[in-house]
């Protein structure tokens, strides 16, 4: 085999019916088209998985891959990403984490897994080095995920193994299971852990003691050095070393747009003296980081007084906080690190999670979930009923096995219609409430492939200083310094068409388009989306990064162009799995109830203007604008219109 | 050397990144492959720490400090031009 640079060079291919394990090994010109990680995954996806396919059956494919600039010192090159048609939406399920697994497989000699079939009974996949083995996971089913990490690594004799890992919440089939990726992080969204306990996958257990090689040293270390001072350079790398994600915390409450008790109400009482990101140096001194990282978003949390005093984790994302502090508004921090660690044990996506408990307290505030359904009360704010819900989610007992298989098809069984499930397309939806304020990221709920969800567009100089707009529902202000927006990396003639500097608009439905193929171009690398990276890394830098570390030469318009490929497989996914132009569409409560309280209430979306935005949105991606199919043009313009693409507009 | 009293060792600002060993191998072995680093960290998730071993190997030629994002590694003398951003420029939102 050819000497491999930056790519470890092959993937493993699995089939978990037979026990064979054999590799793959793509060719320059299909990593240049799809680069790495979601990239590759929508390829293997859309040409594998036949129409039909149960989710939780042996005919989907679980696959993993690493970004192709993982396992260097590129900042932030830590990520991963995990592909499935998920059990949640019956679409394109992934979903993507950092830590340390995915660096460790590439040491191992692998860029990804591809599995398929389902293994007979519990199994486990150990990776070391060259010798890939199944092993029998039968006295680990049932554990849960931090104690599988820690009984892997004693028995295999090696504490530096990584693990991604299910709880129990994977091996019952709750449609929001995660995989988890060491004790602390996941591939949370979309149910992939339910995917992997179909496959009877208890944990792949990697550990890798190879090198990855550099094609041209030089040109490359001086691209990092670029890339380093880049993400230094945004005003928002020091605020986030030091709050992480919890930096949003204030403005949600202000601009009132939390999603407080199931999105009944924008604001919380006492949201700032007890959940804000003003309290996280009372618990957390020190950041954590994935590797490669410099700025370690999240915080090493020691708990040191009340009820849950003792506990230490690397905690406070804000994704937990305003999910079940607002979403359930459970008032203190600590009881909601205490959630996350139970998530992370059962194996739970904590946003999805959040959504079913907070949907199960809305039912039970109105009368129709009681006591005996559940077998104790679960007023909002009650963090051990909170605590006893997600177990009996996890491990489907009660009430809970009907919370488990999600809150639309949940909603449906309890209550006769999915109203009262903050959804789309079956994925929960769970963060700023858009009928507070609209802008590319609430915009990306309807438009993003994987359902609703908030982390795959993000506007990069999007602001949460104002909340007007010159023309509603198409443009947001932003509130940067100008030097901010002339800095970022994207084409001069694309500023022009998306900024306006005299009013300081952003054409939202371009800006989505934009932040979407950016975005799936970090996926399809294993950059981080994280605001210092989103301000300063575009399209040059990756393209300069990538060249030099695998010696495939590839352009800034190439690259960028690479993750608008990879959005559109996806899409082209979702169509052939059965999505319809209507599913891409908000929840009711967002049209038909306003916002209860605080200094957004009485806002409620608009369907016509909602309706045209996204067909702007469509216009901008070359989709044709009633159906949202890309066009023929389109598809040949990113040469997706070969053999396998058997689809019809 | 006289170089080996320039490179201040502060374990407990360490993030655990690893951008050091990753550094140094690609410095001097001219691949990334943190087992042939210089410097090792060693990650205890459970308990947070990291612990940071140099082997008798280093050259104390402190390039892992010049890319050492927290100040667990410093080259004292010689202003690292990858040097953070002051914190707090801009408003925290
Ligand atoms: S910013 Fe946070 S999530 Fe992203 S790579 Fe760094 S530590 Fe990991
Ligand atoms: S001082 Fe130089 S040789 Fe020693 S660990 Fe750091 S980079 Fe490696
Ligand atoms: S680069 Fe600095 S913060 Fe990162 S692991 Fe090394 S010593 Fe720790």
């Amino acid at each position: 085999m050819t000497k491999s640079y930056g790519y470890a060079g092959k993937i493993l291919d699995i089939d978990l019916t037979t026990g064979k394990i054999g590799t793959v090994v793509h060719d320059d010109n299909y990593r240049r088209r799809y680069l790495s990680g979601a990239g590759f995954n929508a390829r293997v996806l859309y040409d594998e998985i036949p129409v039909g396919a149960d989710p939780l059956g042996p005919e989907n494919i679980l696959a993993f891959n690493v970004g192709v600039l993982v396992g260097t010192n590129i900042p932030t090159a830590s990520r991963s990403e995990v592909s499935a048609k998920s059990p949640a939406t019956g679409l394109f399920g992934t979903a993507n984490s950092g830590n340390f697994w995915g660096s460790e497989l590439k040491f191992a000699g692998y860029d990804g897994i591809i599995i398929r079939g389902r293994a007979s009974r519990p199994v486990t996949i150990f990776i070391h080095n060259d010798a890939v083995k199944i092993i029998s996971a039968a006295h680990l089913w049932g554990k849960d995920a931090w104690n599988t990490i820690v009984t892997l690594r004693r028995e295999l004799g090696d504490p530096e193994i990584q693990v991604a890992a299910i709880g129990p919440a994977g091996e019952n089939l709750v449609r929001f299971a995660s995989i988890e990726n060491g004790p602390y992080d996941a591939w949370a969204r979309t149910g992939l852990g339910a995917v992997m306990g179909s496959k009877n996958l208890k944990a792949i257990a990697v550990r890798g003691t190879g090198s990855i090689a550099v094609a041209r040293i030089k040109e490359f270390r001086e691209t990092v050095t670029a890339t380093r001072r880049a993400i230094y350079s945004s005003p928002f790398y020091g605020p986030f070393e030091r709050f992480g994600t919890m930096l949003v915390t204030l403005p949600y409450q202000e601009f009132g747009i939390l999603p407080g008790r199931n999105f009944q109400t924008g604001v919380i009482d006492g949201w700032v003296e007890t959940r804000s990101r003003k309290l996280v140096p009372r618990y957390s001194n020190r950041g954590v980081a994935c590797i490669a990282c410099p700025i370690a978003c999240a915080h090493w949390v020691v708990v040191k007084e009340g009820p849950y005093s003792g506990l230490k984790m690397k905690d406070m994302e804000v994704t937990p906080v305003i999910g079940f502090g607002a979403g359930c508004d459970i008032d203190n921090l600590p009881a909601i690190a205490k959630i996350t660690e139970i998530c992370q044990r059962l194996g739970l996506d904590m946003v999805s999670a959040a959504a079913a408990v907070a949907m199960a307290m809305e039912l039970y505030q109105k009368g129709e979930l009681s006591e005996s359904d559940l077998g104790y009360p679960l007023p909002w704010g009650d963090e051990n009923a909170t605590f006893r819900l997600l177990e009996d989610i996890a491990h489907r007992r009660g009430a809970g096995d009907a919370l488990a298989e999600g809150t639309p098809r949940a909603a449906a069984r309890m209550t006769g219609s999915d109203k009262k499930a903050i959804h789309v397309k079956g994925l929960e939806c769970f963060l700023m409430d858009p009928r507070g304020r609209w802008s590319t990221w609430t915009l990306g709920y309807i438009t993003n492939i994987r359902g609703g969800d908030h982390l795959r567009t993000r506007n990069p100089v999007e602001n949460l200083r104002y909340n007007e707009n010159s023309v509603p529902y198409r443009t947001e202000k932003f509130a940067f310094p100008e030097a901010m927006y002339r800095n970022l990396d994207m084409p001069e003639q694309l500023k022009q068409e998306i900024f306006d500097p005299e009013t300081k608009d952003t054409d939202i439905p371009k800006m989505s388009k934009w932040s979407e193929d950016l975005i799936s171009l970090y996926n399809a690398t294993g950059m981080c989306i994280r605001p210092p990276v989103l301000h300063t890394v575009g399209p040059t830098l990756i393209a300069g990064l990538y060249s030099s570390l695998t010696g495939i030469d590839i352009t800034p318009e190439e690259t960028i162009q690479a993750g608008e490929r990879a959005w559109n497989l996806q899409k082209l996914f979702n169509i052939k799995h059965g999505e319809k132009p209507e599913d891409s569409d908000y929840p009711a409560r967002f049209y038909e109830e306003p916002v209860g309280a605080g200094p957004a209430a009485g806002r409620k979306l608009d369907r016509v203007k909602v309706k045209e935005t996204l067909a702007e949105y469509y216009r901008a991606r070359g989709w044709d604008p009633q159906t949202g199919h890309p066009t023929r043009e389109k598809l040949a313009e990113l040469g997706l219109d070969d053999q396998n693409s058997n689809f019809s507009q | 050397m006289i170089m080996a009293k320039e490179l201040a060792i502060r374990p407990q600002k360490c993030i655990g990144c690893s951008t050091c060993a990753l550094t140094c191998s690609l410095v001097h072995r001219g691949v990334f492959d943190p087992g042939q680093s210089n410097i090792r960290i060693y990650r205890d998730d459970f308990a947070g720490i990291f612990e940071l071993r140099f082997s008798s190997t280093c050259t104390r030629c402190g390039q892992c400090a010049r890319v050492c994002p927290s100040g667990a590694l410093q080259l004292l003398e010689i202003p690292g031009d990858d040097a953070p951003a002051a914190e707090g420029q801009v408003s925290a939102q």
